[in-house]
């Protein structure tokens, strides 16, 4: 197998990084990069990528360090404020939901007055002539139908916001 | 190691919850420490990007992401460790959104301001051009080792690479770029 590494490897690295190459290295160490393919790769690359660094280090303009700290605590702030202004999460929803049914459940299933209420409202229901409110189902439209377009409005709008809300969580 | 210094561990906490909360860090803490590493991070991530003004956006978003971390530090080389992991996934999360895996472009680094000399100038523009035909694994592998002097076991670390694979890495990585800046040719001497 081929080796990949070579013991005087980081010497050749640090004569190189430290401007020691080739002039202030034993002459030894010269001769065993002349035979040394790792060694040689090792001088012609650390060599290109630390002027590129030092070329580039020169040349970087960063922005101030209290700028980035002022903008860095402004976003975290703003983050902060998003995170709490944010109104009801999906799973609030869905845990208010269940809580209604569940104590719906329980009264309609324990209260007395409830069955009792719920049995008159279907007899009643069935006894009901619909053709007969007509007239007066026509006549409450006419008088109050901006309250009913407001109450329709809302049957819409409160559904959509709450899918809204659910679609951005 | 990064320069100086040697790598252990950092511990990690996870993310803070609230924002609002101050950071881990205070302001001269944070000043002297970006004071230190701006200027190669921002090199870095030029390197790996290919694009100074992109460099540009991630150095900030990698200070912000660093800030806002809730980990504590043994040592500097534990924060910087940490704040160039951040850069290279960020770096790594933007090539794939953008799709530019396949080249970098080399335009935007090659220039060096007037005044130079050509030959500093022409180095600079060959070694750009090498570096832009490496995988960016390869370009964060060699600057990490050559520029920014980290240990095999540190740039393992920033890369999320096992320790033990890197040096076979580092020496194709090397010999590639050798091959690729025409001083070594393959099979042969400098």
């Amino acid at each position: 197998m081929k080796p990949v590494d070579c013991e005087w490897e980081s010497e050749v690295l640090a004569a190189v990084l430290q401007n020691r190459w080739p002039e202030r290295v034993e002459a030894g160490l010269r001769m065993h990069v002349a035979v040394c393919e790792i060694c040689a790769d090792v001088v012609a690359v650390a060599g290109a990528v630390d002027h590129a660094r030092e070329e580039m280090r020169a040349r970087a303009v960063v922005p101030d360090s209290g700028r980035v700290w002022w903008l860095a605590q402004m976003r975290a702030r703003r983050e902060a404020t998003q995170a709490a202004g944010r109104p009801i999460t999906a799973a609030q929803v869905l845990a208010l939901a269940c809580a209604i049914g569940l104590l719906g459940a329980c009264f309609g299933a324990t209260s007395a007055w409830f069955q009792s209420a719920l049995r008159w409202t279907a007899s009643s229901l069935a006894a009901m002539k619909f053709q007969a409110l007509l007239p007066f189902a026509a006549g409450f439209v006419a008088e109050h139908g901006a309250l009913l377009l407001g109450m329709a409005a809302i049957v819409l709008v409160v559904p959509a916001a709450v899918y809204l809300t659910m679609l951005r969580e | 190691m990064f320069r100086e210094t040697v790598i252990t561990g950092i511990r990690r906490d996870g993310i803070l919850d609230d924002a609002s909360a101050s950071f881990m860090m205070d302001e001269d803490t944070f000043r002297a420490f970006y004071e230190r590493t701006a200027r190669g991070l921002w090199a870095y991530l030029v390197r790996l990007t290919g694009d100074r003004q992109l460099a540009d956006d991630l150095l900030q978003e990698t200070f912000y992401r660093f800030l806002r971390a809730a980990a504590t530090y043994d040592n500097e080389t534990h924060r910087r460790n940490s704040l160039y992991r951040i850069a290279t996934n960020l770096a790594r999360d933007v090539r794939r959104r953008m799709a530019r895996a396949a080249s970098v472009s080399t335009g935007d680094i090659e220039h060096v301001p007037s005044g130079k000399d050509a030959g500093a100038t022409e180095r600079m523009t060959d070694f750009t051009r090498a570096m832009s035909r490496l995988k960016p694994r390869e370009r964060a592998i060699l600057w990490l080792a050559y520029a920014e002097g980290a240990s095999h076991r540190e740039i393992a670390d920033v890369l999320g690479l096992r320790p033990a694979s890197l040096k076979p890495m580092l020496f194709r990585a090397r010999r590639r770029l050798a091959e690729l800046l025409g001083r070594v040719p393959r099979g042969g001497k400098p």
